[in-house]
């Protein structure tokens, strides 16, 4: 190992053997998130793409941008489009810090949706061979932190207090009291009242500034700690098949102690065959190293699409006007899409597209996506390997749904003109009278 | 040696009993804090408004944008309609037609000038408010209205709904 300037003023002493480099990546505060050694298969760029932890980062970003707006930020309804004005045009930098905390909300959104999309191709769900995993339950966990991310997001783009804010308000607000018998009760516990006022916009602030992100904070940890407990990345369960290791169960009786079993005495390891040693790399640098670069990358491209790309804020939130189309942010697309195509009489009762479109469809999906692990029934050799010719029906379905949403929001974006009334792309919308 | 007591509380249960009521208080703090969400006061502006005195109203219709409705002056009276749409509560918009159409209500037909649009997701209502395209489940309200007897000013009531052929006669 050469000693280079960094090492000697960060280390002093250097491992002689296997043992003692994992001891020592146990031993750092930092590195004890890690497990000792990692397979190379593992790491590999083609196979997650690192969709989880480029989630992670971009949370990062946001959390450090997020904290300092919260610096400049006026919560209230007389100073929240003002602040946000001096935010992009008077603070120093400050176009820059809501730039970059804008353009990762919305990478973020597309890199935990990407992730979802790798974990069900690769059949990352399914039950590992070991005793000890459940990835299921982890699978159900990166749902919710799904949801959580979309929630972050729309609490996000009220808080400006412009008309896309004021009325996605309404029309979230208004969703949420088309739910049957307690609808009434949801909207006055979310909007505090029953008209946008105060009430709301302290509401949502709360929740995208405290509650949402604690939430989100302590489901990321318990994500990422199931996944050492499951035996690292689904693609280790091939490692773990290929070695004959489904029963990796200790053989013996013999106790470890906790710091045995942290730097890598683990489970497998007691497998009556042992993983060979050519298969298992350092962490670091190994991982450390690809992680700074993930990170860095990450980081370089929200900084460049946050100084290339322009977001201007709507006009200031006018209850007498909605804008014509009003449309929401594209991810959102197609849930508009769903409420304003669903309205049905059926026998002399009409349901408002309101719930059918925006509760119980996605609903509907979220029970199906949350039963997925449970319903698929194909071996669990089909586990950590991109499309296995086994679950091509699984995947099939799941391709369909991923593309009716997709189309749902191009529809939404490219050919939906003024009152909502469908217009081709190359199609000229009408000319609006301004005053009515 | 001395006899174990096995009468009375054992030592699993009494932390049986611990531990459902520590989950009670919590569920019920829980609750607590989810009632007090939902507000018991509303500092909000009051449903019964004064718009103004007949005469200031034109022949036609008229967008009050601060009361979210339209007041309409006909020969056969005023009436008022809501401007919020019944599906998700944007405020609809008059478009008038470029030539009167013949609407059918019911038996009856109407020759109508304009129509309800609502921006957000294209729903679509008769000049008397009823649904006719587009996801909006229920009709348009239409608002009590009557005369002030202090000071002759028409007042809305927006919490009381009325027939879409109520009519205020007023004195042109």
């Amino acid at each position: 190992m050469k000693s280079g300037i960094a090492k000697r003023l960060l280390w002093s002493w250097r491992p002689e053997s296997q043992r003692e480099a994992n001891d020592a990546i146990v031993k750092n505060m930092l590195l004890h998130w890690f497990p000792s050694t990692v397979t190379k298969r593992s790491l590999s760029f083609s196979y997650s793409f690192w969709l989880g932890t480029i989630s992670a980062v971009l949370f990062v970003i946001l959390s450090i941008t997020g904290l300092i707006l919260m610096f400049h930020y006026t919560p209230s309804m007389e100073r929240a489009y003002p602040s946000m004005k001096d935010i992009d045009f008077a603070t120093s930098y400050g176009w820059f810090l809501r730039g970059v905390h804008r353009v990762a909300a919305q990478l973020m959104v597309v890199s935990v949706f990407l992730h979802m999309m790798r974990v069900f191709y690769t059949g990352a769900y399914k039950k590992s061979p070991g005793k000890m995993g459940n990835r299921p339950r982890n699978w159900v966990v990166g749902i919710i932190l799904l949801l959580l991310t979309l929630a972050l997001s729309y609490t996000g783009y009220l808080l400006p207090m412009d008309q896309l804010a004021y009325w996605a308000m309404i029309i979230g607000a208004n969703v949420a009291a088309s739910v049957p018998f307690v609808g009434e009760h949801i909207k006055l516990a979310l909007i505090g009242g029953t008209i946008i006022d105060q009430n709301a916009l302290l509401r949502f602030y709360v929740l995208h500034c405290a509650l949402l992100p604690i939430f989100m904070l302590v489901l990321m940890a318990y994500h990422m700690w199931r996944i050492r407990k499951d035996g690292g990345l689904a693609c280790m369960d091939q490692v773990s098949l290929q070695h004959g290791m489904t029963d990796a169960v200790p053989a013996s009786t013999k106790t470890y102690s906790l710091l045995g079993i942290t730097s890598g005495i683990d489970i497998k390891v007691q497998a009556p065959s042992q993983m060979e040693e050519e298969d298992r790399i350092l962490s670091s640098p190994n991982l450390v190293r690809r992680l700074w670069l993930v990170s860095l990358g990450t980081m370089a491209i929200t900084i460049l699409l946050a100084i290339y790309i322009q977001f201007p804020l709507e006009a200031p939130a006018d209850p007498t006007m909605a804008p014509n189309p009003a449309k929401a942010p594209w991810y959102f697309l197609w849930l508009q899409e769903l409420i304003a195509d669903t309205t049905f009489t059926l026998a002399g009762m009409t349901v408002n597209g309101a719930f059918l479109g925006g509760i119980v469809i996605p609903s509907i999906l979220l029970v199906w996506l949350v039963a997925v692990p449970y319903l698929d029934r194909t071996s669990a050799a089909n586990c950590g390997i991109w499309f296995p010719r086994e679950r091509l029906k699984q995947n099939i379905v799941f391709t369909v749904v991923i593309l009716v949403i997709v189309a749902l929001i191009c529809v939404g974006a490219f050919c939906r003109g003024p009152s909502w009334v469908f217009y081709w792309p190359w199609e000229q919308w009408p000319e609006l009278p301004v005053n009515f | 040696m001395t006899e174990e007591k096995t009468t009375g509380l054992s030592r699993r249960r009494f932390f049986k009993w611990v531990g459902g009521a520590s989950l009670l208080a919590i569920g019920g703090q829980a609750f607590f804090f989810l009632r007090s969400c939902i507000p018991n006061v509303l500092y909000e502006p009051v449903k019964r408004i004064k718009v103004g005195l007949p005469n200031v109203f034109p022949q036609g219709h008229k967008f009050l944008s601060a009361f979210r409705i339209f007041v309409f002056k006909e020969e056969k009276g005023m009436h008022t309609v809501s401007c919020v749409c019944t599906h998700l509560g944007c405020n609809v918009q008059i478009s008038e037609f470029s030539q009167p159409r013949k609407v059918k209500h019911g038996d009856e037909e109407v020759e109508e000038t304009f129509e309800f649009v609502c921006p957000c997701h294209g729903s679509k209502f008769r000049a008397d408010g009823t649904n006719y395209c587009g996801p909006a489940p229920t009709p348009l309200p239409h608002y009590k209205m009557e005369i002030a007897q202090d000071d002759g000013q028409v007042v809305v009531d927006k919490g009381e709904e009325v027939d879409k052929n109520a009519r205020l006669k007023v004195e042109a």
